[in-house]
């Protein structure tokens, strides 16, 4: 499957598709999407790179080992972040402010931009490592520390 | 025997559930309890309260926000469901 045709098709169409998947999660606060649509599509574009350079350059340039801390960590991160302001909001503890900003503008909505950006990690490397375990069977050995 | 008990279990069972649709209210009905000030104040004061503009954002992010972190953990939880049922040659059981 890995004629010259696809390979240099999908060099100039992957920088595309994850430009397009960062402005859906950045933007998901302003415009339709958000963290899940955008993960998705993140995550299409790992999948779209290991079909077509291989599991070699895929596993060199996206190891388990990394995209697990990662996940794990933006998980944490996720539940951290919002469970601090919830139980501060519930006890009417004002030891900081969620800075709001100007509706409408990039930097507004408290923390609706960083949750998005942490669900589309988690996500899209969810989707990345649920594939690769599906198609083959197996993660690499070599990566597995 | 143990057919007709199970099927009169089931038949009354399914009655006593059915007392509860007759509380139900009135499909479409104005005066319905979901027709309450919650999506009114959602839809006006979200902006304010959030600043964001999209109101799905606001909603899935900021109101019910854990909501969409155990989303996120189903999500994980299967990842790692999967890697445990499929991953090969990680762990060596002693025997």
């Amino acid at each position: 499957m890995r004629t010259s045709i696809l390979v240099n098709v999908c060099k100039m169409v992957i920088p595309f598709i994850q430009v397009f998947a960062v402005y859906v999660m950045l933007f998901g606060h302003i415009s339709p999407g958000g963290g899940f649509s955008g993960g998705s599509i993140l995550g299409a574009s790992f999948i779209m790179y290991r079909y077509v350079y291989g599991r070699e350059a895929a596993n060199q340039r996206f190891p388990y080992s990394v995209l697990k801390v990662i996940a794990s960590l933006s998980l944490v991160c996720y539940g951290a972040i919002k469970g601090t302001v919830f139980v501060l909001d519930f006890y009417h503890l004002e030891i900081f402010e969620v800075l709001k900003g100007t509706p409408g503008s990039m930097l507004s909505g408290g923390f609706i931009l960083p949750l998005n950006i942490l669900v589309g990690i988690i996500v899209s490397i969810t989707f990345y490592l649920m594939v690769i375990l599906f198609e083959e069977g197996e993660l690499d050995e070599s990566t597995n520390r | 025997m143990k057919k007709i008990l199970a099927t009169s279990v089931t038949i009354i069972f399914i009655g006593f559930l059915m007392l509860g649709v007759l509380e139900f209210p009135t499909f479409g009905s104005p005066d319905n309890l979901a027709y309450n000030e919650v999506a009114k104040t959602y839809i006006y004061d979200s902006m304010e309260a959030t600043g964001a503009v999209n109101m799905v954002a606001s909603m899935i992010l900021d109101y019910r926000a854990f909501d969409t972190f155990i989303e996120s953990s189903v999500i994980f939880t299967s990842l790692i469901a999967v890697i445990g049922v499929l991953k090969r040659g990680g762990t060596k059981y002693e025997d």
